[in-house]
């Protein structure tokens, strides 16, 4: 990898400032191998939850114009068999590794991080926003300040890892709720998750195409929403940003780093670009460098704070 | 929409007691190997491996396994199935003499592939093995294609008695062999791997899939992390020969592994 695309986060070094997200290739010890092999710079666990869970019954994925909209449904081998994939990764990579985990309450969250205190994970990541199991769990908890501020500061209390808090796009105060994990003690935080969630229908079936009826919208129709909400927080908190949604090229790389990231996902772009996404980015990224006079990643400039 | 199409079943072929041929009137442009995820979007999508397919048709055969697929044996023709793909990698259609190595439901994509290797002129025989007589599928299709065909069961009546690997060995020993395919059970392919020596080969393999399309890893593959929707079904004898988890390990719909054999547990 070349050294102008390294970057640090949380005190770690990373080969690229490209991240692979929960939910992508996150299965296995494999599938986060690959990701690092062609060019992620850290890499994330699919949330893990403390027991396993099947999912949804499909179809999970619907492909439309705009991006895909998915209700995988928190499918996971539970926190445990999780973790034996994160230890397996680790034995063979360098590259950091973030451990997803969800749960409803902080009960359920402070059993998960013990779990991953316990484990090579690097960091950890607090699942608040997955927009998928409304019918189960009910409205994600970053929907409420009170409920992120309270699940971010008992994890922070017990955790041996820095904790990164995942929000949602989906609320009407998405400052106030990036402040409150600010508040509680988050090292950081990640936006955005997917949007809506929203449907598709069939119209020769007469039904929705996903079982689950709605889901997350993820893709290239995301990006302007990932950049609002991301330059959003970055001007109101002072703890680094993992940015994502709808981004799939190196210009959208560098857009989003303008917007406030520190370090940026990919996720539905594996599926655009092929898994290669990673190698090409990173070419992509030089390029913009070499054509625009930057010399490395981390001199790359940032937008002006909004007035707040 | 992208990739899918809700299609009007053609024809429903009884193949045997519980597998069926679902013949749909598309040109779906799809290569022997490659599979489409079927659904009737009441709770549940599988991937089928394509069965036969030409400029306007294509055939999935089914077996009856679960709920979803109970429920597509009470479809008629005229019912309509919410269709995606085709998608994953397809065989490479060799020249010379080839073999195909079919066991149980997982011959039928065989049939399209021979079809395929017969354009391309070679002289194709295929082994179809079954635990019992009744389960073998294809037997009348494949015959006519005027090929070397021959199959056999563990028990039954029929002239060959015995897995397909036994009918392997019988072919090794009066022909040689330029390619060998497979498709079944993965045990019988691990099986049979160990029969290869340096012949070149491809196998199709089966792991639980979600998305179909690269995103949820749940069908990569241990230690290439290789994604069975995408760079598989069809592997070749490189990639197969790389995989730790082949004939080891499987993930279930949570991504729990789940082992073949149970004294493998805890094996990495």
């Amino acid at each position: 990898m070349n050294e102008r695309l390294e970057t640090k986060f949380l005190g770690f070094k990373l080969a690229s400032p490209l991240v692979l997200p929960a939910g992508v290739m996150g299965m296995s010890f494999s599938g986060l191998k690959i990701s690092a092999d062609l060019g992620a710079g850290m890499v994330t666990s699919k949330s893990l939850t403390l027991q396993p869970r099947t999912g949804h019954k499909g179809p999970v994925i619907a492909e439309f114009e705009g991006g895909i909209l998915n209700s995988m449904g928190l499918c996971n081998p539970g926190i445990k068999d999780g973790l034996a994939e994160i230890d397996e990764f680790k034995e063979g990579s360098d590259t950091p590794v973030i451990v997803s985990v969800f749960a409803t309450s902080s009960r359920d969250f402070i059993a998960l991080t013990e779990e991953v205190n316990s484990s090579s994970a690097d960091l950890l990541e607090l699942n608040l926003s997955c927009p998928n199991v409304y019918d189960e769990f009910g409205i994600p908890l970053s929907a409420s300040k009170d409920q992120v501020y309270e699940i971010v500061s008992s994890v922070k209390d017990i955790s041996q890892k820095p904790v990164i808090a995942k929000l949602s796009p989906n609320v009407l105060n998405p400052a106030e709720i990036a402040l409150a994990a600010e508040a509680g003690g988050a090292d950081a935080l990640c936006l955005i998750n997917t949007v809506g969630p929203g449907m598709l229908i069939d119209t020769l079936m007469v039904k929705p195409i996903l079982f689950n009826k709605f889901g997350g919208l993820s893709g290239p129709c995301l990006k302007p929403v990932a950049l609002k909400l991301v330059y959003q927080a970055y001007s109101v908190v002072n703890i680094p940003i993992i940015g994502m949604g709808g981004i799939s090229t190196g210009n959208d790389v560098v857009e989003m780093l303008m917007a406030g990231a520190d370090i940026v996902g990919i996720g539905t772009a594996v599926y655009s670009r092929g898994i290669e996404v990673f190698s090409k980015i990173n070419a992509e990224l030089l390029q913009f460098m070499d054509e625009n006079g930057y010399k490395s990643v981390i001199t790359l400039p940032k937008l002006e704070k909004l007035d707040v | 929409m992208k990739n899918r199409s809700t299609l009007r079943i053609a024809e429903i072929r009884k193949e045997n007691f519980d597998i069926n041929t679902y013949r749909f009137n598309f040109d779906l442009k799809a290569k022997p190997g490659q599979f489409i995820m079927l659904s009737d979007l009441r709770g549940g999508e599988k991937p089928f491996s394509i069965s036969d397919c030409t400029e306007d048709h294509f055939c999935i055969t089914v077996k009856r396994v679960g709920e979803f697929t109970k429920r597509l044996f009470s479809c008629s023709p005229g019912d309509l199935l919410s269709i995606r793909g085709p998608y994953g990698s397809s065989f490479f259609i060799s020249a010379g003499k080839v073999l195909l190595v079919g066991g149980g439901y997982g011959t039928p994509p065989l049939y399209f592939l021979a079809k395929h290797l017969l354009k391309n002129g070679a002289e194709v025989h295929v082994v179809n093995g079954a635990r019992k007589a009744e389960e073998l599928v294809f037997c009348e299709k494949f015959q006519k294609l005027g090929i070397n065909y021959e199959n056999t069961s563990e028990c039954g009546r029929l002239k060959n008695s015995g897995t397909s690997i036994d009918l392997v060995e019988q072919a090794f020993r009066n022909n040689s062999y330029d390619f060998i395919y497979a498709a079944g059970p993965e045990m019988m392919m691990k099986n049979l791997q160990d029969k290869l020596g340096k012949l070149p080969y491809e196998f199709l393999l089966e792991r639980y899939m979600k998305c179909g399309v690269g995103l949820c890893g749940n069908c990569t593959v241990d230690p290439l992390g290789i994604r069975l929707c995408v760079e598989g079904p069809v592997l070749s004898k490189a990639l197969v020969e790389q995989l730790t988890e082949f004939g080891n390990y499987h993930r279930e719909a949570s991504g729990k592994r789940i082992y073949f054999m149970k004294t493998d547990k805890g094996k990495k």
